[in-house]
């Protein structure tokens, strides 16, 4: 009854933007892709009115509404307390997940989101820190090694959270690290940061909050499972695209920070996976990969970026993918003599410490 | 082997090649489960041995998805952690309905809730009142159907701590899977709910009563009401997901707290404590 994974992936990045006519044992494979993806509120979303499905999928997707509307408000009531401490004297940018809630963009709908995350200038880091602790916002308890690695290595602080909230909220002065190969100044994203109106938050231009997706997606993380970000980049797109003058005006941009390269893979797979409407001209004017490495390049992101089977664990190829994903992301982000002992310093701690009991999700990007 | 279970509320599908393991699922689950796919399933599972290299302490793991989202048990624990990872899948996944940590027995589809921290007996008196005549509907989850306000089955064994075992254990009528020692909470046992049970897992029943259980050695029994308003918090409270579904999950407690009297029992002994149950359902219509 198992059909291919890939198929069934391609089904649900289809069911993102359609209702879906599919059997009931089709819907459990697709809707067991998209909890790992954690696409299954966006599904949800657009396949809430769909009449074909039967009562057992219509409950999974209630299940996924109800959990994205909770989700939307956890967001908002953290913007609402947040707003108060944005005075005015430096731009307080939402990034991400907040951004697209505060455009009320389309893709939004439905959308997880697990954390907020703030772009202020360098020079107003601490300020806006001082007042999130003020407020009684409070800093994740890290050893010094840690903290050294948050303030000086990365781009944003360690994650604060405020008692009781189920969002953290993670202050950045970048949205590349510091020590990385594509760090750039960020002083251009600010100046062309737009205001919301009712708000006091400004979001990243259009174009910019493409690029931020790009480079989030392909440099900022372990690759595993980031088909969401993609389908972020498609919604951007989607929303955005009709704008006159967006698809040159994206392009300029990319060349002038550094990020044509993020850029050529962002809007390659939108439009490989999601059918993204993305012009050829502007792939071809962006430096992508050489035309030989194309093929074994879109195996390996495939392999590392999209769910496998979900009936068995991982195979060979898969957990070598993955790896090579770290391996990728720990070197875009400092350069070896600095990398080296760093995890060699991770490694040495792993063997000390155990996992505590219970859940153990897989440890993310962090330190 | 793999099978399907069909829970009423919702159904898994399990596979495991460990033979022990699939025999003690035979005895829990011998009234609803099935070799193969069932096609649709809310939570499906795989008890794999983990790496064969590890002679000392052999493990298996619980794959979900592609990956073990929960630490390795020991090798002959392989049925806690599917009791166990299965519910904690499953509160991710019903959040179509209210999941009350409760719970819930019948009689002719009028449903007592029993809602209850744990170590308050709640799973002792669930399985002493199914003994005693009840139809059994969960002891975990209380399945509060949003839209309808009635209680779905959720047929999974009740899971006996420590002193409970030998009390249930020694009831006539009592099917019980094997002790683990020294799990988490102590000792469990898994309790089967009967055939009557198992087979009325798709007929939901009303909320007819709430009790609060309060068991304490040498207690006497003490019985009273509790405030509609009191005893919608503390369902609340006693919730997997209350706060997640926002207004939904209020209006839907609201609606059990108006529709169904609340009392609170402390108890030290289950003789005392059933008649006074049966007592109050009577008294409840």
């Amino acid at each position: 009854m198992s059909t291919h994974p890939a198929a069934d992936c391609a089904l649900l990045l289809r069911g993102l933007h359609e209702a879906l006519e599919i059997p009931e044992a089709r819907w459990d494979r697709v809707l067991r892709l998209a909890r790992m993806t954690g696409l299954h509120g966006r599904l949800a979303a657009a396949n809430a009115d769909n009449p074909t499905v039967s009562e057992r999928v219509r409950r999974h997707l209630l299940s996924a509404t109800r959990m994205a509307d909770f989700s939307a408000r956890m967001l908002d009531a953290e913007l609402r307390d947040v707003a108060p401490l944005c005075g005015g004297d430096f731009p307080v940018i939402a990034l991400k997940g907040g951004a697209y809630a505060l455009q009320a963009l389309g893709f939004a709908r439905g959308r997880f989101v697990s954390d907020i995350d703030l772009l202020v200038p360098a020079r107003a880091l601490r300020t806006m820190e001082a007042r999130l602790h003020a407020a009684g916002w409070e800093s994740a308890a890290l050893d010094p090694y840690d903290e050294r690695y948050y303030r000086d290595w990365s781009h944003e602080t360690p994650p604060l959270r405020f008692p009781g909230h189920f969002l953290e909220l993670d202050l950045h002065h970048a949205i590349t690290p510091v020590t990385g190969r594509r760090h750039f100044d960020p002083a251009p994203l600010f100046d062309e940061s737009l205001p919301i109106a009712g708000s006091r938050f400004r979001v990243l231009s259009a174009r910019d909050q493409v690029l931020h997706a790009c480079v989030h997606c392909f440099q900022d993380g372990d690759l595993a499972l980031r088909v969401r970000e993609i389908a972020d980049i498609d919604g951007l797109l989607r929303s955005f695209a009709g704008t006159t003058g967006f698809w040159p005006g994206l392009v300029e941009r990319a060349n002038a920070l550094g990020l044509g390269r993020p850029l050529w893979y962002g809007l390659h797979f939108a439009r490989s996976w999601m059918q993204t409407p993305v012009p050829q001209e502007v792939l071809s004017a962006l430096p992508g990969p050489a035309a030989v490495l194309r093929r074994p390049m879109e195996a390996y992101i495939s392999l590392a970026l999209l769910p496998p089977d979900p009936d068995r664990p991982p195979g060979l190829s898969v957990r070598f993918a993955r790896r090579l994903a770290l391996a990728r992301y720990h070197l875009l982000r400092m350069p070896l003599h600095m990398l080296l002992p760093h995890l060699a310093r991770k490694a040495w701690l792993r063997t000390r410490r155990r996992t505590p009991d219970g859940a153990n999700e897989n440890a993310g990007g962090g330190p | 082997m793999q099978r399907s279970i069909d829970l009423g509320a919702a159904s898994v599908v399990v596979r495991s090649p460990l033979r022990e393991f699939n025999a003690q699922l035979d005895l829990l689950y011998r009234d609803h489960s099935q070799a193969g796919d069932s096609g649709f399933a809310d939570v499906r599972v795989a008890l794999l041995p983990g790496p064969p290299w590890r002679v000392w302490g052999p493990q298996v793991r619980l794959w979900s998805e592609a990956s073990c989202p929960f630490d390795p048990y020991p090798l002959d624990s392989a049925l806690p952690l599917f009791e166990w990872g299965t519910n904690w899948l499953l509160a991710q996944r019903l959040n179509a309905h209210v999941l009350l940590h409760a719970g819930v027995v019948a009689r002719e589809d009028r449903a007592l809730i029993l809602p209850a921290a744990p170590g308050s007996g709640k799973s002792t008196l669930t399985c002493a009142l199914h003994l005693a005549g009840w139809r059994f509907l969960s002891d975990e989850f209380g399945v509060l159907d949003t839209e309808s306000g009635l209680l779905h089955p959720l047929l999974k064994p009740a899971a006996l701590k420590n002193r409970s075992i030998d009390i249930i254990g020694g009831q006539p009528g009592a099917v019980l899977g094997p002790v683990f020692a020294g799990t988490r909470k102590g000792d469990v046992a898994h309790f089967a709910p009967d055939r009557a049970s198992v087979a009325a897992r798709r007929r939901p029943v009303t909320p007819a009563l709430v009790v609060f259980p309060r068991y304490r050695e040498g207690a006497a029994l003490r019985c009273e009401p509790v405030r509609r308003a009191e005893a919608a918090m503390r369902l609340g409270l006693n919730s997997f997901n209350y706060r997640k579904l926002g207004p939904v999950g209020f209006d839907a407690i609201l609606r059990l707290a108006r529709t169904a009297p609340a009392w609170e029992i402390e108890y030290g002994a289950l003789a005392d404590a059933l008649p006074c149950i049966e007592q109050l359902f009577g008294k409840a219509s």
